[in-house]
């Protein structure tokens, strides 16, 4: 896709903002395309949240009865939050695959030269993301809710748990864009990813931070993907509070915009020093 | 120099010289290429670690067999490390076949086997470093073992089963598939056999179609293998020739298949 | 079966050789005899089959049908006997990038079964032959193409083969080190090794091939000496290049002169029948027939003619 052109420069203001939507537009439409046409990338993102969804309700299933846990009528119910934040997690390694090989192909270079917003271009880019990650999350609980694991908030509740679940897909995409533009390296990118599993790890996204103990349990209690899965855990057991909608969107959309922020202080910088 | 005629001079290469020689540019390639062997040791600390912390609550469950969660966990860390040594050599065969090194080593007179146990050997050393760098860090984290050396024993026969099993596996898809497609097929399968056995939880506490999978699941005899020395004297599980002969016939059964497997695919590697 | 031929017998042949890949022909039925102390030469453009037909030689495929025998043993019978006997060096030098020269050479060595005691002074030897040994210790992801393919004609060399491989061993390296892979190749041969070199060039084929095969789209269209072959071309050929519109006219005059040859796209080609004193005559009775000639020369008979004549059209990239 081309975008800077020597005409570009004499367009008016309002063609010029005209113009950067259309390539917001482009972008998305590129990257969502890229996405669906792998399908043999997309199904491990598919499959795994669901098979350690399914694993682990059978395993811990004798769990719930531990002291500390909370009421739930099945270990699916309670793990129906994780295998979202978890899936979106694992879907948005293919994003970063993706982005990754936009830096060797020379993207960001081309981001750096585009003569309009790079607001717009970045959030583009990060849009087939998103996308993937409300359809994730829609297509988990649709595959998960019928295993006894209702959700207590209803429609509205699982419509706000599939959103959070693209801005985290976003926010991710976000924090890799970031990365990847500091470093310029798509193996940077790349070697990003464990450290967010390890976070997801250290947090309450499998067992309840209440049996927990320890430094294990400090550490989940600072980790902010915690309360992200709690938030979300809050609408499928309590049921639609206004402190379970705040922890389940606000959570991932602060750390959505600091890392788009973060990412086009980076890119101005990089524009600086041209 | 002269190159006369003496092809007939140079004895039959033997099986274990080869395979040494192989192993020796395998476990010298660990050194040089840190990068590819640090996942394999990273994540058994990591699934230690993670699990044992995240799932600590479970020991407290009536009827779980230890109260040390990192010793219920450890071995698992040490069998899926074990693992991904094996599978480590199967993806560094893929590439030897995708630069076209194993050309060289195919048309060597070396017999056909040497390639199998060179790659074994090295997969075995693996498992060595692995085990020296993560068991005394699980008893730094609090693994007590409770049968003593012999636990140590045979958590690292289990070890040593598991990669050799993988090897086979690993080697047999490298041959089939021939380039890296062949390396998602092993460590997603690879995966899913050693999740769906008591990976998590003991056998008495599962329920539903998982207890019925890992019941016959032999990944669930090499775990007990591998855990029979850190679980309390009083469970089942605790070190006993039975809990001792199920996880090496399970090993054995396994191991002899996928190298089956593997040496199948060499020899139809020219086709 | 007289599968354990006699030492005396041809170190190569190659009987009705076929190889499929699916339902794609690769090798379609090729006799190839080597003799002792031969260079044989395979010339062929890429994907004509000879690097197919090589693997199955050097036991890498296994052949469709027909046979193949090589240093006195059955190929796919015998595979390891052929393996003891044969050196190989790979189109493309694949080696090791994390070790180093010594380390591959001793790797090779055990797995020929070079005594212990012998593997040391062995490597040295071959290493100072092809000019590596200040180089010996250094990884061989740092060494130069030139190199690579040094170091792989030592590793050929491990077990001092009967018969020795060289598939493409010059493709891709500057003029300086195909010459002194050239020279190296003469010395071998001097020294009574039979090599078998696959090629796409024709000059290397000319330069260094006792006799050649020329194999096309998994056949082999000539075979012979290269001062044979090209003599069997007969007449040098006349190379002339005229403005596009009278290129008709132009023809028309070369083909009373002989039979038009293929050429490159812009030229035309005829095999003169009365060798090059007639040129003057072509000249002039193109100018009768108010054709200019922009451009014109007299080649004596190449491969590549021989090439052209066989399988109507020209080795790619080797115009002259």
């Amino acid at each position: 896709m081309t975008v800077a052109t020597s005409d570009v420069v004499i367009e008016t203001t309002a063609r010029s903002r005209q113009l950067s939507i259309r390539q917001t537009i482009a972008m998305a439409k590129r990257s969502t395309v890229e996405l669906a046409r792998q399908p043999a990338l997309i199904a491990p993102s598919m499959f795994f949240p669901i098979f350690f969804a399914v694993l682990s309700a059978s395993s811990f299933s004798k769990t719930t009865a531990i002291p500390g846990f909370p009421k739930v009528e099945s270990f699916m119910q309670f793990t129906l939050a994780s295998t979202i934040v978890q899936g979106v997690l694992f879907g948005s390694v293919t994003g970063a695959a993706a982005l990754a090989t936009d830096i060797e192909n020379g993207f960001f270079d081309r981001l750096l030269l585009a003569p309009t917003t790079r607001t717009g271009i970045l959030l583009g880019r990060l849009a087939g993301s998103a996308l993937f990650g409300l359809f994730q999350s829609a297509f988990f609980l649709a595959v998960l809710v019928p295993f006894d694991a209702p959700i207590t908030a209803g429609i509205p509740g699982a419509l706000v748990m599939v959103l959070s679940g693209g801005i985290v897909s976003l926010a991710i995409g976000a924090i890799m864009s970031s990365v990847a533009i500091r470093t310029g390296s798509a193996e940077a990118v790349q070697g990003a990813f464990p450290l967010l599993f390890v976070l997801l790890f250290f947090s309450s996204a499998f067992f309840p931070r209440e049996t927990m103990s320890g430094a294990y349990k400090r550490i989940a209690d600072i980790n902010p993907i915690s309360y992200l899965v709690e938030g979300l855990r809050a609408l499928v057991l309590e049921g639609l509070t206004f402190s379970a909608v705040v922890r389940a969107l606000l959570v991932p959309t602060v750390i959505c915009l600091a890392a788009i922020l973060f990412a086009l202080k980076e890119l101005n910088r990089k524009l600086a020093a041209l | 120099m002269s190159t006369q005629q003496n092809a007939a001079s140079v004895a039959m290469p033997t099986t274990m010289r080869s395979a040494r020689g192989l192993a020796h540019r395998g476990i010298r390639n660990i050194r040089r290429l840190p990068s590819a062997f640090f996942p394999a040791m990273a994540m058994p600390v990591f699934t230690m670690i993670a699990f044992a912390g995240t799932f600590a609550a479970i020991t407290r469950l009536p009827g779980f067999p230890t109260d040390r969660s990192v010793n219920w966990f450890m071995p698992l860390g040490i069998c899926f490390g074990a693992a991904f040594s094996g599978i480590g050599l199967g993806f560094s065969t893929i590439r030897d076949i995708e630069t076209r090194f194993y050309d060289r080593l195919l048309m060597s007179p070396a017999p056909r086997r040497s390639l199998i146990i060179g790659p074994l050997l090295t997969a075995w050393v693996r498992v060595a470093i692995l085990c020296a760098f993560v068991i005394p860090m699980g008893m730094l984290l609090g693994v007590r073992f409770t049968s003593g050396l012999l636990g140590l024993l045979t958590l690292v026969v289990a070890a040593i089963g598991v990669s050799t099993i993988s090897l086979g596996w690993g080697l047999g898809l490298a041959y089939r598939f021939r380039d890296m497609r062949g390396a998602a097929v092993m460590q997603l399968t690879m995966f899913v056999v050693l999740y769906l056995s008591t990976a998590q939880m003991p056998l008495p506490l599962m329920s539903g179609w998982l207890h019925d999978v890992a019941r016959i699941n032999p990944a669930t005899n090499i775990l007990r293998l591998a855990r029979q020395g850190l679980v309390r004297p009083d469970s089942p599980d605790y070190m006993s020739w039975s809990n001792t002969w199920g996880g090496l016939l399970a090993i054995a059964g396994m191991a002899t298949l996928t190298l089956v497997f593997a040496r199948r695919g060499l020899d139809k590697l020219d086709r | 079966m007289n599968t354990f031929a006699s030492s005396s017998a041809d170190p190569i042949i190659a009987q009705n050789l076929v190889r499929y890949f699916g339902d794609v022909k690769a090798v379609d039925g090729i006799n190839i005899t080597v003799k002792t102390g031969e260079i044989f030469g395979f010339l062929g453009p890429n994907g004509a089959g000879k690097s197919t037909a090589v693997r199955m030689l050097t036991t890498l495929l296994r052949p469709t049908s027909g046979t193949a025998t090589v240093a006195g043993f059955d190929v796919a019978k015998h595979p390891d006997e052929v393996r003891r006997r044969i050196g190989v060096a790979l189109q493309d030098a694949a080696i090791d990038p994390l070790m180093t020269g010594t380390e591959l050479l001793r790797l090779q060595a055990v797995l020929y079964g070079i005594p212990q005691a012998q593997m040391k002074n062995r490597a040295s030897e071959l290493l100072e032959r092809v000019g590596l040994t200040a180089a010996a210790d250094r990884r061989v992801g740092t060494y130069s193409g030139g190199m690579r393919r040094r170091l792989d004609l030592a590793l050929a060399l491990i077990h001092q083969p009967t018969v020795l491989f060289l598939d493409e061993p010059t493709t891709g390296l500057d003029p300086m080190s195909r010459m002194s892979l050239w020279e190296e190749v003469r010395r071998l041969n001097n020294e009574g090794t039979t090599v078998m070199l696959t090629t796409q060039y024709l000059e290397e084929a000319d330069q260094l091939a006792d006799r050649i095969a020329i194999i096309d789209a998994g056949k082999i269209v000539r075979e012979g000496k290269p001062q044979d072959l090209k003599a069997g071309v007969g007449f040098p050929t006349l190379l002339i290049t005229v403005p596009s519109d009278q290129t008709e006219r132009a023809k028309a005059v070369l083909a009373t002169f002989g039979d038009m040859r293929p050429t490159a796209e812009g030229s035309l080609g005829v095999g003169l029948r009365g060798g090059a004193n007639v040129v003057t005559d072509v000249v002039r009775k193109l100018d009768e027939a108010s054709v200019r000639v922009q451009h014109l020369e007299v080649n004596e008979p190449s491969l590549d003619d021989v090439f052209a004549e066989a399988t109507g059209h020209r080795l790619e990239g080797a115009k002259a």
